[in-house]
């Protein structure tokens, strides 16, 4: 039965209707600022289960995305929500989920058939307490998962965002990440960004010369494969070892290729530092003020941040540590951004210290004080370690 | 003040204290400062101390929780037994003049213990409803993080619709938050 005329017409000014004009400032949650970023890129449908602390971006999307004729669907699982994340991507669609903690578990399997399909997802993460349940605050405990989570070599692009401006720009950042390269891409967030409230810009991409990538759909298309066009050769299993082998080493080639134009990082005053911050997400807030705090009484320090966790911004981290005496690597998880560091760092011999806080945060003050700790030699363990 | 300054708000849930803070953040927000808000949220809905995390300044803020508040106000025992690790001696500390026997709980070494009876006053002379706004006209008083006239706007803005339907509340909201700013400069007349 086709629409009335008038329905139809409604609908398509919907479609048509641009959520942001130009720029505006704004105050809201992390979680809200989320929902308008995918309007503002144009997103098409979110697939999405609930859970905490990141509930408010379906909310927000579902009560804004009617609106602008977007579509919801709510699956029964986060097993689900990924699969059909898959299935509006293979169909064409800028689809994306949100998820976090155990519901970033269940979403490991289908992020990781994106991965070996080559499919553009984009996933917005809100990190939790955990294992497990654990708490519904706030933590870094799922950086490993995000970066490297599936059963395969963690082909993906995880941008790590410390503020709602971070959110927003990396929201729409991810949606034209994944399209052009085809790696399912992440918004890796965290509870507190999640709930707290800040002022950042709102905008149309284009007011900002941001053009988003085109969409195609994967199956379905018109012609006769083969003849017409290329055949759409999707395929996530593999007879051979052989076969397998030659796939992967291209995509892992492919991968190292598109790296450099992937990676973001941000560091500052590292040249004379003695002393390097390394942080990401939403305790590179801390470092900073940290870094500044300590630069007012005279400290010689510096601050690295990778934005990009994977692909990680390797060479510029080793060139920050080069000069350096010591980095402190600080994160709210029992060393998951050490990790990446230590592997990025291999055969330096800049001391490493640690100040690690499982699902708990950071402030600026305690990191502060720990490096005035540090330099007086009160911390006795190597390199200095909490 | 400090700048930031960091204010941490704790009472018991149906208390109102997390609406009176997102409205503070608001005017301070409006009136083009840095502001930056985090409830407390754990699993349980009820029953449970709420507190609210608020930091004010001129520039971008850093981390979102903190160690120690330029203020805490409590309003209830539980709150006060909850929020005495965030004062220090740059702390000024108020709670409800109604919360007895926390004489233990509170912190000795703050800047300035002050009772203020906001309670009393919303039950006797204003609504019990106000409560909250009373708190944050203290709040403001003690902090000059806004006017009280950018106050006004962020009640108006978030509260309007209602006066649209009875004006008098207007009137009974500005007026909470002009005793609750009194309250505090008659402590530190």
């Amino acid at each position: 039965m086709s629409m009335p005329a008038v329905e139809l017409e409604a609908k398509t000014q919907r479609k048509q209707a641009k959520p942001i004009e130009g720029v505006k400032k704004v105050f809201m949650t992390g979680n809200e600022s989320v929902a308008w970023a995918a309007l503002a890129a144009g997103a098409e449908i979110m697939y999405g289960y609930p859970i905490t602390p990141q509930n408010e971006i379906m909310h927000y999307w579902t009560r804004l995305a009617p609106r602008y004729g977007k579509q919801f669907l709510q699956t029964e699982d986060e097993i689900s929500a990924g699969f059909t994340t898959c299935g509006g991507v293979l169909a064409g669609k800028r689809a994306f989920t949100a998820t976090a903690g155990p519901g970033n578990i269940l979403m490991q399997e289908s992020m990781s058939m994106a991965e070996m399909l080559r499919l553009p997802t984009v996933v917005i993460v809100q990190q939790r307490g955990g294992p497990s349940t654990a708490t519904v605050i706030y933590s870094q405990q799922e950086t490993t998962l995000t970066c490297f989570g599936g059963n395969g070599e963690g082909l993906r692009i995880v941008y790590s965002s410390s503020s709602h401006q971070d959110l927003f720009d990396y929201t729409i950042k991810a949606f034209n990440t994944a399209w052009k390269y085809r790696f399912p891409t992440f918004v890796l967030g965290d509870g507190y960004q999640a709930k707290m409230r800040e002022s950042l810009h709102i905008y149309d991409p284009a007011a900002k010369g941001i053009k988003m990538e085109k969409t195609v759909p994967f199956v379905g298309q018109e012609g006769m494969p083969g003849v017409d066009r290329a055949p759409a050769h999707l395929r996530n299993t593999f007879n051979t070892e052989e076969e397998l082998l030659e796939v992967i080493t291209g995509y892992v080639a492919e991968y190292q290729k598109i790296a450099p134009e992937i990676i973001e990082y941000e560091v500052i005053e590292t040249a004379d530092a003695e002393i390097v911050l390394v942080a990401h997400g939403i305790v590179a807030r801390a470092a900073w003020a940290a870094v500044r705090a300590l630069r007012n009484k005279g400290v010689r320090a510096g601050f690295f941040r990778p934005i990009t966790l994977r692909p990680f911004p390797a060479e510029q981290l080793r060139k920050a540590a080069r000069t350096a005496k010591k980095l402190l690597v600080a994160e709210s998880a029992q060393g998951q951004l050490l990790k990446l560091v230590q592997e990025a760092l291999y055969g330096e011999t800049v001391p490493i210290a640690t100040y690690l806080m499982p699902g708990q945060g950071i402030t600026a003050e305690e990191l502060s004080d720990y490096v005035m700790e540090l330099r007086s030699n009160k911390t006795n363990r190597e390199g200095g370690s909490r | 003040m400090e700048n930031p300054v960091k204010i941490a708000l704790a009472g018991e849930g149906g208390q109102g204290v997390q609406s009176v803070a997102g409205i503070m953040v608001e005017a301070a927000n409006d009136s083009g400062k840095e502001a930056l808000y985090i409830p407390n949220f754990g699993v349980e809905q009820r029953g449970g101390v709420s507190v609210a995390f608020c930091q004010i300044g001129d520039e971008k803020i850093g981390s979102p929780k903190f160690k120690k508040a330029d203020l805490v106000i409590a309003l209830s025992d539980r709150a006060v037994r909850r929020t005495r690790q965030y004062a220090d001696q740059n702390t000024v500390y108020l709670y409800d003049a109604s919360i007895k026997g926390v004489e233990d709980g509170l912190p000795q070494e703050a800047k300035k213990v002050m009772a203020i009876p906001a309670l009393e006053i919303a039950k006797k002379e204003l609504h019990p409803r106000v409560f909250n706004v009373i708190i944050m006209g203290a709040a403001i008083e003690a902090t000059k993080i806004v006017g009280m006239e950018q106050a006004k706007k962020a009640v108006e803005k978030r509260l309007g619709y209602k006066f649209v339907q009875n004006p008098k509340l207007r009137e009974l909201n500005f007026k909470a938050l002009e005793e609750g700013a009194e309250l505090v400069r008659a402590q530190e007349a």
